[in-house]
């Protein structure tokens, strides 16, 4: 026990936030979770819905994994874990039906399938069975919100180029000719390839300019020690 | 001596998912005993409104005074707009079209005494957004069944020649409504006489007739 607890501080909270929601994230660097990715993302409020509800199963999973993980054996952990994530899926499922019954009716299907999302699974297995609770939780908090913006991006795009519209909102006007095909699910395989060359051009980007700074560094305190010897 | 040797380890592995799946069991009781009452008034709602969308102007409450009747050997529920003398003025009840492009499309019919549509909402349906969907969406088209009779109109769509558009790239979904709400309307005058002579539910007590 005091072996886990020292290796669960090497990784500082922001680190687990800014890798799990943009480094690591499910959709645009691991691609895991396509199914309600191309399935309910026909436009940013269900994208955003779907997300929501995934986030609230990932919360409950990671914390509940994290909390029992000491008393689970080894060979029975991943039946123990789909049944916490089966749980939590279930009274989303539940609550979702009788407090947002027309969201429920539109995801319909997807809800119950978050079961099946291997991202969940994904993280009860790579880092809340081997983490803190309270890391598990920021954890969770920042997979499922980067889950939740790839969501709504690809459904927002998907609802202006295919309807001209942004949360039910009309932005093109009421002339523009539906583009049919970004609503169809061939459109979300589209739509994400072009996100992804995006995703993958700041990637680039931000990588070049730490590089750059790198670079800068030494030769800023090269200059500084060059500096002291003339003086000396 | 038995040759099977149960382990510490073992017992461990049983007494951890037994404990897992009870609490799982016992959380999801606790859900289930709280939102089932909010899950049914939240049915009986969305069911209320669309109601109110295809029947006319009425004083009863149609969902509260709906009955249960067999018709074609299968026990449908009508829902009955009725007037102050408890005429009936419209009837409402949900058909269901099986030959959707995916799934069953259900449909709330609400049809007059004379067997005219006043009105049909698609109720549930597993439809293509974008495509077949356009039965939720496309309001002109929905409303093209207003008014209409089985002896007024050529119950098709327009590619079979008959009197209801399809939409584009997707001919399967409103073919099958059409097919459905033909089929209601058939039902409806087969066995008018009866449906609409069913009397009006019993008033609530204390109250005088």
């Amino acid at each position: 026990m005091s072996m886990t607890t020292s290796t669960e501080s090497t990784i500082s909270k922001s680190e687990i936030l800014a890798d799990g929601f943009w480094h690591n994230n499910t959709i645009f660097a691991q691609l895991l979770g396509m199914c309600p990715l191309l399935g309910v993302t026909t436009s940013a409020e269900n994208g955003f819905w779907m997300g929501a509800a995934t986030v609230i199963v990932l919360i409950g999973s990671n914390l509940v994994v994290a909390l029992v993980r000491e008393g689970i054996p080894d060979h029975v952990r991943i039946p123990a874990y789909i049944t916490i994530i089966a749980a939590f899926v279930t009274m989303v499922d539940l609550a979702m039906n009788a407090w947002m019954h027309e969201m429920y009716l539109v995801l319909g299907l997807f809800i119950p399938l978050i079961v099946v999302n291997c991202a969940i699974l994904g993280r009860a297995e790579a880092f809340a069975s081997k983490n803190s609770v309270s890391d598990s939780l920021v954890d969770a908090i920042a997979v499922g919100a980067g889950f939740t913006f790839a969501l709504m991006l690809l459904g927002g795009v998907r609802e202006l180029l295919g309807q001209g519209e942004l949360f039910g909102f009309s932005v093109f006007g009421a002339d523009y000719p539906d583009f049919l095909l970004f609503i169809l699910p061939p459109g979300a395989f589209i739509a994400l390839g072009f996100i992804l060359a995006g995703v993958n051009i700041i990637n680039r980007r931000m990588k070049a300019n730490a590089e750059r700074k790198a670079a800068a560094e030494p030769v800023a305190s090269a200059a500084t020690s060059t500096a002291t010897e003339a003086t000396s | 001596m038995s040759k099977f040797k149960i382990d510490r380890e073992q017992i461990q592995m049983v007494v951890a998912l037994v404990a897992v799946a009870v609490v799982a069991v016992l959380f999801l009781g606790l859900t289930d005993m709280v939102t089932r009452e909010p899950i049914a008034a939240a049915q009986k709602e969305a069911l209320n409104r669309a109601l109110m969308q295809v029947l006319p102007e009425h004083s009863n409450d149609p969902l509260a005074d709906g009955f249960d009747m067999e018709v074609n050997g299968s026990p449908e529920r009508f829902f009955p707009a009725r007037d102050k003398s408890g005429t009936i003025t419209c009837l409402a009840w949900e058909t269901a079209a099986p030959d959707g492009y995916s799934g069953t499309i259900r449909i709330l019919m609400g049809i007059f005494p004379d067997g005219v549509v006043n009105a049909i909402r698609i109720t549930d349906h597993r439809e293509t957004p974008g495509l077949g969907d356009g039965i939720t969406k496309n309001r002109p088209w929905i409303d093209s069944f207003i008014g209409k009779r089985l002896d007024t109109a050529r119950w098709a769509v327009k590619k079979d020649g008959g009197d209801f558009d399809q939409f584009t790239g997707a001919t399967i979904t409103p073919r099958a409504v059409v097919k459905a709400v033909k089929n209601g309307l058939e039902m409806f005058m087969a066995n008018k006489d009866k449906l609409l002579a069913m009397p009006a539910a019993k008033k609530s007590k204390g109250e005088k007739p």
